[in-house]
Formats: C-alpha cells, structure tokens, sequence
C-alpha cells in the first residue's frame, strides 16, 4: 500500500484555486473576499494541518487497534479489491453526515466545528478554514463501524481525503447552480451555501459531504431559494479577526457555562445542542426558527430587505 | 541539523498566506460598508435579531457603528467587521457612559461610548443628542 494523501497533493491546487476565485471577485464581487478574513482562515487551514499532524495518532491508534475486531477480511492486499474502494467513499460519505450533523447539534462537537463556519465570507478559503481542536471531540468514533465491518484505516483515511477534496470547490457563490441531475444527486456549491447560512430558515440544514441524498434521506435538506438572500457566518457573528480567540472561542463559552451552570445541568452544556442553556435565556437554532415560523408563516420573507444595504448579500437580487 | 518537514512545509505556508493576503489588499478586495442609514441600521439589527424592529437610532464616526432600540427597549449594538458588520444584543453586562464635553481622545459632541461586554467585541462610540437617555437605558438593562 503505498504511502499516499490526497489532500496534501491537492493543497496547491487549493491555493490556485483561491487565487483564481480572487482574481474573478476582482472583476465581478471585490466585496466576496476580505483580506483579513482571507487570512484567518488559512491560517486555520494551517493550523488545522500542523493539529493533525500533532494529535492525529490517537485516532491512528484507536483505528488500528478497532481494526483487530474486524468482523471481513479483505485479505492481506485489502487496497487490491477494487470494489471496497467505492463502498467505502459511500459509507464513509454517510458517516460524514452523521459526524457533520453530531458537529452541529452536540456543543462539545460544536466547540471544534464552529470555526468552519465562523466567517461571514464564502469563499474557497472558507473551505480552508478548517479546526485545529478536531481531535479533542469524539468524532472518531463514527468511523469506528467502518473499520468493524473490515475497512482498513487507511483506506478509509484515503476515502475521507477525497470526500474533502471533493468539498473544497463547492465553498463558493461563483457557482449559481448545477444541472439538475447534479443538484439532486450531489452536493453543490447552492446546497452548501445553504448549509452555511445564518438565515432562519437555512439554519442546521445540509449536511452532506458528498452526496446530497442523505439530508434528503435523514429530512435535512433545504434547497437554496433564489428570492432570499444568504447570510452567512454564524448567530453570534464573532466580530473579531483575532485568530487565537477564533479558534477557542466555542471552547471557552462551553467550560465556561459547564464551570457556572448546577451539577444536574453541566452535562448537558457538553452534550446538548449549541445555544441551549438550563434557564432558556439564549436561543437555539430550533427556537430562532421556531419564532421565525410563528412570524413569517415560514413563506417568502422580506429577508433581502433586511440585509444591509452595503453587505453583498444584498446586491443587485443576483443569484448567490 | 535536519530541519523537520513539518516545519519547512508550515514556514512555506505561513509565507504563501502572507502573500495571499497581500495579493487581496493589492487588489482592493473587500470594501467598506457604512452603517448611515436609519434603513441600513434596521437591517443590520433584523440580521443580528430575527424579526427586531428598531425604532431609535444612534450612529458613529463614518458609518463604522450604530446601535438600534426596538419598542421593547432592547438594544442592538452594531459595528463594521471588515466588510460585514456584527452585532450584539445588549445585556446585563452591557455597559455605557455619555459625554458631552470634548473626550480624552479628541472626540467632540454628544456621544455616548458602549460597551457591550464582549471584550473582543470592543466598545463603539456613537452620537446622539440624548446621550443621557441611551446611557441611562442601557446601563438599566
């Protein structure tokens, strides 16, 4: 089995890719890319590598080891059986789902997730901005049933390096829409947009790595509507490029609340949905939408009036 | 001494960020958007508060901030952050003080400063003709 990882490979393509999609927001949308964001977020991006490389092998290990209960064997060229190589992009694509749904429901989850999705741009480096506290959840363990059923580790390593490759493109708004087979097979850059918005309506929608069916599947899809504008980032907008505060934000306003809150509450600042608090004084993403609903019926708002009018979300009514 | 891989490839990265950056601010990306209207303010508070309707307004220097009061007299604090704007809806914790004189910094006219008591979110100067009232309701929340 050769020594092999797609994503490295593929990071200087990344950064052609971003220069590419600068000079294009150069010529049409200037407002689409903000130097200091730009900058936060791959510094993220490296941050999140240099992580990996420092705290990785826990996971590494957990896999090796889980792989010893296998319940097939693919034999000793398991990376030879050709057909284990689309099931596993398949299966790990929903596991994906389950670990990016978990990354938005469960606050401990949350904590390390929250950075891809505190940029208020949307943008091919957002796609960069990647966490460096990954390793300090529990999301290992989704991939857990792929290596019992006999998946080798690096193979499904080198599976989930191509689910993120494949995901860097769709973090952009120079995309409008796919053809129509597309859309309803895949995950694109309209679906993902979706998945980054702050907009009621979007909030804790998409999921999906690859493959768009499994929100379709698991009813968290919602389809990018042309008569409401995006807002993108996250509820409480950090208001802040420094880096440091960025990363460990989430972090801190967790140990925080567990610190603070009544014995019989602190589990449940770790393990409930972000925004959720014992007393009700702060909003989830189900009451946020829950109130938006009660006020708009959940039809056409008047959302793109709401927009400032020098965001870029508010533009001309040009298609995100 | 051999140099780890690790750290020559994060080295190249940090520069190949840097330039990326530079290249951005060369190319006059990003803007500044301006927070000068009563309408943009309205708008700006919807995003940070979905469905807050403001009622009253106070605004800083060049569009940079404002702050909005609905008729429940809750408050929301915005700021430009880039080329987007933030916001806060202010709390307890939240903090003002209004200023008639000439100010420390060199600031004239009634203004008030808020804090919102986010320490990473800052405090915004805004001016009004009724700085006592703003400071007083919001440090009453």
């Amino acid at each position: 089995m050769p020594d092999f990882s797609p994503t490295q490979i593929a990071v200087p393509f990344f950064v052609l890719a971003v220069l590419v999609e600068m000079i294009w927001s150069r010529l049409r949308r200037p407002e689409a890319y903000e130097p200091m964001d730009t900058m936060v977020s791959l510094l993220f991006g490296l941050g999140s590598t240099v992580a990996g490389a420092l705290f990785g092998g826990f996971a590494a290990f957990v896999f090796i080891e889980a792989y010893e209960y296998r319940l097939f064997d693919f034999g000793e060229e398991w990376w030879a059986v050709w057909w284990a190589w689309p099931l596993a992009f398949l299966l790990d694509d929903l596991k994906y789902y389950w670990v990016h749904r978990a990354g938005h429901r469960i606050r401990w989850m949350w904590a390390a997730h929250v950075n891809h999705h505190s940029s208020q741009h949307y943008n091919l480096s957002t796609a960069l901005r990647q966490t460096w506290t990954g390793s300090f959840t529990f999301g290992l363990l989704f991939a857990i049933p792929l290596i019992l059923i006999g998946f080798h580790p690096a193979m499904i390593a080198i599976v989930g390096g191509f689910n993120l490759i494949y995901q860097f493109w769709i973090h952009t708004e120079a995309i409008d829409r796919m053809p129509r087979w597309f859309e309803a097979v895949m995950n694109t850059p309209s679906h993902h947009r979706v998945h980054h918005a702050t907009n009621p309506r979007y909030l804790d929608r998409n999921y999906a790595g690859v493959f768009i069916i499994w929100d379709k599947m698991f009813g968290t899809f919602e389809a990018e509507r042309d008569d409401e504008q995006i807002r993108y980032g996250i509820i409480k907008q950090l208001g802040s490029f420094n880096l440091l505060w960025s990363v460990f934000h989430e972090w801190i306003g967790m140990l925080t609340d567990i610190w603070n809150a009544p014995w019989k509450h602190k589990l449940s600042y770790l393990l409930r949905e972000p925004g959720w608090t014992h007393d009700g004084s702060r909003d989830t993403s189900d009451t946020i939408r829950a109130r938006w609903l009660e006020r708009t019926g959940g039809g056409t708002d008047t959302a793109p009036k709401q927009v400032a009018s020098r965001n870029p979300i508010a533009g001309s009514g040009e298609a995100a | 001494m051999e140099i780890p891989p690790l750290l020559i490839q994060t080295i190249g990265s940090l520069v190949a960020i840097f330039l990326l950056f530079l290249l951005a601010r060369w190319m006059r990306l990003g803007g500044k958007p301006g927070l000068n209207s009563e309408e943009g303010v309205s708008s700006a508070a919807a995003e940070v508060i979905d469905g807050f309707e403001a009622e009253g307004f106070a605004f800083g220097d060049s569009g940079s901030a404002a702050i909005a009061r609905d008729a429940d007299g809750r408050f929301v604090l915005i700021k430009r952050h880039g080329n987007k704007f933030a916001g806060r809806l202010l709390d307890h914790g939240a903090w003002a003080e209004s200023w008639r004189d000439n100010h420390p910094n060199g600031q004239r006219g009634p203004r008030i400063i808020v804090d919102s008591g986010d320490r990473l979110f800052g405090k915004v100067t805004l001016f009004t003709d009724e700085p006592e009232t703003w400071a007083e309701a919001i440090n009453a929340l």
